[in-house]
């Protein structure tokens, strides 16, 4: 079960990303800068993902990949997670609140590298669930 | 910037301060390959299991 399949990202530039990342950065003033080997690649992905129809856990594990390059010194994955979850949002309103408190918090350990295999297997029923 | 991009990083910015203190600095994920998040509990779950309790019942 995949859930919607759609231009997720569309709504998303790398710009947005950017700013995302610095003001998060400058609310705990920590350095807001790109780094020298992952910025590019990141943002090539990111770029490539926007113009692609994707399922929802394509959706997360581009956010996960995307924070595994780390574009950013500090706090990306607070960057990808926030951006992923708010993506989440008007799905969301299809799902009883228990149930798309569960998706939210799958969504967010997907991408920030933490998800256990159980979780993994929740996020297909809730997927369905979707679908229905 | 479109207005529907603009909504969505003013949102995106809300969520990401929201969460900031169940996050770290450093690109850990990048490092080690093991990501770090502060779990937030089930108290949230609880009170919200609780309340669709309640409003079943009523």
């Amino acid at each position: 079960m995949a859930g919607q399949v759609k231009n997720w990202l569309q709504i998303v530039p790398w710009e947005t990303v950017v700013s995302v990342n610095a003001t998060l950065c400058e609310a705990r003033k920590a350095l807001h800068k790109p780094t020298s080997d992952g910025y590019a690649p990141t943002k090539a992905l990111w770029e490539k993902s926007r113009a692609r129809k994707l399922s929802l856990p394509e959706v997360f594990q581009i956010g996960y990949e995307c924070h595994r390059l780390a574009p950013f010194c500090n706090y990306n994955g607070n960057t990808f997670v926030a951006i992923i979850k708010t993506l989440l949002d008007d799905t969301l309103k299809g799902l009883s609140a228990d149930k798309a408190h569960i998706l939210r918090s799958i969504a967010g350990h997907i991408v920030a590298g933490t998800a256990t295999d159980i979780e993994r297997k929740q996020l297909d029923s809730i997927l369905a669930a979707l679908e229905k | 910037m479109t207005m529907a991009e603009n909504k969505f990083l003013k949102e995106a910015i809300k969520q990401g301060l929201r969460m900031q203190h169940r996050f770290l600095a450093e690109p850990v994920l990048a490092r080690t390959g093991k990501g770090y998040m502060k779990s937030e509990g089930v108290a949230t779950l609880q009170r919200i299991k609780a309340s669709l309790k309640k409003s079943r019942s009523a």
